[in-house]
């Protein structure tokens, strides 16, 4: 309707409603809004939009018919109709395809004025029947009324008040609902794997602030997904604030898990389902940019802060509300329906950038793997999601959702099943006394010596190991199992390994137990280990003396067991040469002294030429005169001058030349011509 | 949330619960097209593969179906991914066809011109192809009907093989069934090969794999050529043919290192196929000495890579492969897929023995301690020679003859690796041995013997893994293997599965030296063991006394 204002320039409402191709009732309903919301006004000579209004939507969606406003003084339909019926063949489709394509074109070598007569070509056919206005450049466009009358007199070729139909199939209700519960409940696993495993490795933050394709691969690996995928799960945890940027303890900054995410882990299923989804619904984040290259050429990262988009969250909920009006029981159709879908709503925001049609079928995917959608239709907790009533849509999940078990099944071929998602507890230790070898909806575990030495070096005993294993199996502990962790148990601890500085060995079994019993020793950190070897925390420098004085007499022995006789080295230093050749130096210091004494010398000029009355010129057209003057007489002067460093101080000079902002003098303490920069100058004085 | 008893995970493995009301239906529903990959006792575990899934469709399932059944048996939602998956793979089989053309003779056709285009445009394809036909057909070198199948198969294209095959050179062979019939399994399994065409029957050992052959062969009723492991198999399979079939001592030869018979039946060696001289192989005319009408691959899971170069020439002839798993250690799978056949039968080890046709097992693991003096050897010594050490300890010698007491008057076999070590175990119980040196003469005469109850302990090493039926064995005892081969422990188990009289159940003894590499390849074992569902059970040397039989 604006649409057809604005191409139609100010006109009477019948007339404006005639050229809607739509229901004239539902036409002058729209005119009426219009209206209403002061967007168009009725001038005396019929109704117009108001001004800006054509100028804010001039941008670069231009028009949604594609049309361009009428020009200013339009010819009547009947005349443009004339004028169309006199066009060559050529010249009319010319007209159809600049139609076609955005009602601009160029005209390249065509003349701009010719009289329908001497037109040579059919663009200049055209032109000469102002049939296109010739506009900056070559450019030409094609006037509104030109384009009603090629679409027989109507804005579009389309009815526009017609909806869109949904392209929608029959499915089970049931099927919906567990498709989605199931799809929940994968993403709330992944993302809790994601975060236990970013918990221990966090994947360092990129410069430019993103995840490394390499980290995102490394997820995709652990996840069972392919990488768009895994860039989802990252970005939800990202959205529902479970992870963020901090220094781990290296210091580098990486992603790491909040501390949100252990209040999260706790929460119900449901609960955390809904965390996600309703970050991720009012999120500005574009998880289905990453790995596509931006206009650069540049691969999107995920995580990346730049990688949001202010329309995102208005699509998904668009997206989710359209859903919505799938009737319970039917879902989009295989192939058609998200075409179906992403159709409706353009028509319902006509004047969305291209990509908006992006963003509502990523939106459309993001919403299957998240669970809100399920097999191409919203269940009841979608549909909760799309009114944006989240506690209502935990609440309808719920009974999809698999139950928390607390016990696992073991067998004989030392794997435990859990045949649902463990409690967390539960899960935890098992987690630390097998290797997890399949996840899903059910966990399998395995359990071998390696893993078992990993409870006992948590502290586990083997009582302890079989009693949770008995605890937490329905079924009793097949045979094998048992004798596992006795094996691992026996095997446990039969090597032993500590910190020692130094050992002590004696075959006098006496005379060590009195050494390691004395008081006097206490500080050395004695230990006995066997009879005939003990063990030392003091390092051997200290131990030796020490010993000495507790009236023993030790050896030292070297590493591969023969004694080392040890006599304190004598030490001694190298002699210092001399390397210059000692005329050098001198002739350094003369040349230094000699460039000190220049200097003071120029000093002393500027200071005696300084009188004390003498004033100096500051302003900068004063400063500049009086340089000229100085060029002019050869005279010496003294400038302020500032230094690239800041600092200010004097020169003694001689101007030369002045020209580009530079002055070039004669600089009496460098004994040198020098240039400066005008604008550095802050005084001339003469000297 | 469904009761179902399947849970589908998200690497797309299926776990079974099997003490779950309605398991037998879901085992039902998903056996087709998912791999058995472990039966211990409470949990099943499948897998979908490719090859899983693409068998299933040769044998006329579809994706529908597939979906339906993970959705109507799972307890939980199954992951959309796994199901798009299966669609997307199932969907890739049969796009390809390779067809019989009236006019261009062999020809690979598709309905979908893209995947044909792809396929054409893949290098490995390049030379197999001859001129386009038209848009959707292009003609196929005859020569090179195996080589295009397996290549589209790499390429993820599996064909569809309707191009058909010779009749072969007819030649009347009949079961000869007088006072023992088919078993309905075997029968099933061969009218499921008959129908199919081409391709391979899954079933345990012990289960009568040669009798599946047989009838087969009485089906195709033509010259055939059996391809099998060894020459005491060959032999068995004779005389089983002999006995189970019209056919006479005459009609079947032998093709072998030491006989060269070409009959309308002949039973070749692998090992004298693959003999290669002078960079060729000098008994390859052998495939095309007759117009076999059926070839048959015993122990199709052993084949070895140039039978597979040679089965691509024969893709005309009707090829059925037997095996008791289509696990190959080698990752062969795909090469016996597109050369031999797609899965045509498959029972499932625990069905035939509930069905009383494979006796029941009880396999236990007999844990016994190095000496004191053996272990500080074990020690110190290389680690080549480490595992032979474990395995020959004395200790173990003990133990044999303990639990032979306490089986006497069962048939008994003990099994080894190493030669020296049972020759010592041999004399110890004055005992048989058959190892790589024993004529086959010999052996055969010290099996039948066996067999006949003549003699009821016998000591064998490697060589009777494979293919020697021992029907009466009812104890083995393991004192040594080849480092904890599955493949090595399902033959040997095999050795015992023959149903016994009065329904007993056989006995598997594997004895292993505590904390040693014998140990740690003994857990291999033991996955395998408790993976194909036995009952596994570990006992100390000490207890093994107080051990009732």
């Amino acid at each position: 309707m604006l649409d057809a204002l604005l191409v139609a320039g100010q006109t009477t409402s019948a007339d404006l409603i005639s050229i809607v191709r739509a229901d004239e009732a539902r036409t002058a309903a729209a005119l009426q809004r219009l209206l209403d919301l002061a967007l168009a006004w009725e001038a005396p000579g019929g109704v117009r939009a108001l001004t800006g209004v054509a100028d804010a939507m001039r941008g670069m969606p231009g028009l949604v018919s594609g049309l361009r406003p009428s020009s200013p003084e339009p010819a009547s339909p009947d005349e443009v109709a004339a004028r169309l019926a006199e066009l060559t063949p050529a010249a009319t489709a010319l007209l159809r395809h600049v139609d076609d394509h955005g009602g601009e074109g160029t005209t390249g070598s065509a003349r701009r004025t010719v009289s329908p007569a001497e037109a040579r070509s059919p663009a200049e056919e055209l032109i000469s029947r102002r049939l296109l206005v010739p506009r900056e450049g070559d450019a030409v466009v094609l006037p509104g009324e030109v384009g009603l009358a090629l679409r027989g007199g109507r804005t579009t070729r389309e009815p526009v008040d017609e909806v869109p139909p949904l392209a929608t199939s029959s499915r089970d209700v049931s099927l919906v609902a567990r498709t989605a519960a199931g799809a929940a409940f994968d993403v709330v696993r992944r993302v809790e794997l994601l975060l236990d495993h970013w918990g221990v490795q966090p994947p360092s933050v990129l410069r430019s602030g993103g995840l490394a394709v390499r980290d995102l691969k490394a997820v995709a690996r652990e996840l069972h997904v392919d990488e768009p995928g895994a860039a989802l799960v990252v970005e939800v945890a990202l959205t529902a604030g479970l992870v963020a940027e901090a220094a781990d303890s290296n210091g580098t900054p990486s992603w790491l898990p909040t501390d949100d995410f252990d209040v999260w882990s706790g929460l119900p299923l449901a609960e955390r389902w809904t965390r996600l989804v309703g970050g991720w619904l009012a999120s500005s984040r574009v998880p289905s940019l990453v790995g596509s290259r931006d206009p650069a050429g540049k691969a999107w990262n995920a995580l990346a802060p730049e990688l949001s988009s202010g329309l995102a969250e208005e699509a998904r909920r668009l997206a989710l509300q359209v859903l919505a009006e799938v009737p319970e029981g039917e879902v989009l159709a295989v192939g058609t329906g998200i075409a179906s879908l992403v159709q409706r709503i353009a028509w319902l925001r006509p004047r969305r950038p291209t990509v908006f049609a992006d963003l509502v079928t990523a939106a459309l995917s993001e919403a299957a793997v998240l669970g809100v959608a399920g097999a191409g239709g919203l269940p009841p907790s979608g549909r909760s999601v799309a009114l944006g009533d989240l506690p209502a849509a935990a609440e309808a999940i719920d009974p999809h959702l698999p139950r928390p078990v607390d016990h696992v099944l073991l067998q004989a071929d030392l794997t435990a099943v859990a045949p649902g998602p463990l409690e967390t507890e539960v899960a935890r230790r098992l987690h630390l006394l097998a290797d997890v070898e399949s996840r899903g909806g059910a966990t399998v575990y395995r359990f071998t010596s390696g893993s078992l030495r990993r409870g006992f070096d948590a502290g586990w005993s083997s009582g302890e190991v079989r009693d949770f294993l008995t605890s937490v199996s329905h079924t009793p502990v097949p045979q094998p199992l048992e004798f596992l962790v006795d094996d691992v148990a026996r095997t446990f601890g039969t090597v032993r390994v500590g910190h020692a500085e130094a050992f002590l060995r004696a075959d006098d079994e006496a005379a060590l137990a009195a050494l390691v019993h004395d008081p006097r020793g206490r500080s050395l950190g004695l230990r006995l280990l066997a009879p005939t070897v003990a063990i030392a925390t003091s390092p051997l420098d200290v131990l030796l003396p020490r010993l000495r004085e507790l009236g023993a007499a030790p050896v030292v022995e070297a590493a591969d067991g023969t004694v080392r006789v040890s006599r304190p080295d004598l030490q001694r230093a190298r002699t210092r040469r001399g390397r210059r050749p000692a005329g050098a130096v001198e002739a350094r210091q003369a040349a230094q002294v000699q460039a000190v004494a220049t200097a003071i010398r120029a000093g002393d000029r500027a200071e005696s030429s300084r009188p004390a009355s003498a004033e100096a010129t500051t302003t900068p057209s004063g400063a500049l005169a009086a340089l000229r003057e100085a060029i002019e007489a050869g005279s010496t002067v003294v400038i302020g001058y500032v230094d690239n460093h800041g600092a200010t101080g004097e020169r003694v000079v001689d101007p030369r030349r002045l020209d580009g902002g530079r002055l070039s003098a004669y600089d009496h303490r460098a004994d040198d011509v020098r240039e400066f920069a005008v604008h550095r100058i802050t005084r001339v004085r003469h000297a | 949330m469904n009761d179902g008893p399947l849970i589908v995970q998200s690497d797309k493995t299926l776990l079974l619960e099997v003490d779950h009301p309605s398991a037998a239906e879901a085992r039902k529903a998903i056996a087709p097209f998912a791999e058995l990959e472990r039966s211990p006792e409470h949990i099943h575990t499948y897998r979908l593969t490719p090859l899983g899934l693409w068998n299933a469709r040769a044998a006329g399932h579809d994706a529908e179906q597939v979906v339906d059944a993970l959705l109507t048996w799972s307890r939980y939602a199954v992951p959309h991914a796994l199901l798009v998956d299966v669609a997307e793979t199932m969907g890739r089989y049969g796009r390809l066809r390779l067809e019989k053309h009236p006019v261009h003779g062999l020809v690979l056709s598709s309905t979908d011109r893209p995947v044909l285009e792809e396929v054409l445009r893949a290098k490995k394809v390049a030379g197999m192809i001859g001129a386009r036909i038209d848009d959707d057909a292009v003609v196929v070198h005859p020569s090179e009907r195996g080589n295009l199948k397996q290549a589209l198969l790499k390429l993820g294209w599996p064909a569809e093989d309707f191009a058909g095959y010779v009749d072969g050179e007819a030649h009347d062979i009949d079961l000869a069934e007088e006072g023992w019939t088919l078993r309905p399994y075997q029968r099933e399994a061969a009218e499921s090969f008959w129908d199919g065409g081409s391709g391979v029957v899954v079933l345990p050992c012990g289960a009568g794999k040669t009798i599946v052959g047989a009838a087969a062969m009485s089906h195709a009723r033509a010259t055939t050529l059996i391809l099998v492991t060894n020459t005491v198999s060959a032999r068995q399979w004779k005389d089983e043919l002999v006995a189970r079939t019209s056919l006479t001592e005459d009609e079947i030869g032998e093709y072998s290192g030491a006989v060269k018979e070409v009959r309308p039946v002949t039973i070749a060696t692998y090992q004298v196929l693959t003999t290669k001289r002078k960079g060729v192989y000098p008994h390859l005319e052998l495939l095309d000495a007759r117009d076999w009408g059926l070839i048959v691959y015993d122990e199709v899971h052993l084949l070895p890579a140039p039978i597979f170069r040679m089965t691509a020439d024969l893709q005309a002839r009707r090829r059925l492969g037997l095996t008791a798993t289509l696990v190959r250690e080698d990752g062969r799978e795909g090469e016996v897929f597109s050369l031999i056949g797609p899965k045509r039968y498959d029972a499932p080890w625990k069905d035939i023995e509930a069905q009383g046709y494979i006796a029941p097992a009880d396999c236990v693991e007999v844990r016994v301690s190095l000496p004191d003096g053996e272990r500080l050897a074990y020690a110190t010594s290389d680690p080549d020679a480490r595992y032979r050490l474990a395995s020959c300890t004395h200790a173990k010698i003990d133990v044999v003859r303990r639990l032979v007491q306490q089986h006497a008057g069962q048939p008994t076999l003990v099994i080894g690796q190493y030669i020296d070590q049972l020759d010592e175990i041999a004399e110890l119980l004055d005992a048989p041995v058959i190892k790589g040196e024993t004529p086959v003469r010999e052996r055969q005469r010290l099996f039948n013997a066996f067999r006949s109850g003549e003699i009821g302990l016998l000591v064998v090493s490697k060589v009777a893994n494979f293919s020697v039926d021992l029907p009466s064995a009812e104890v083995a005892i393991q004192v040594s293997g080849s480092f904890g081969s599955r493949q090595e422990e399902a033959q040997r188990l095999g050795r015992l599965l023959r149903p016994k009289t009065e329904g007993r159940s056989a006995h598997f003894y594997t004895i292993v030296s505590r904390d040693t590499v014998d140990a740690d390849f003994a857990q291999n074992r033991q996955r395998f063991l408790a993976e194909q569902g036995y009952a596994y059970r570990i006992v100390d040397a000490g207890d093994l006394s107080s051990e009732s039989s």
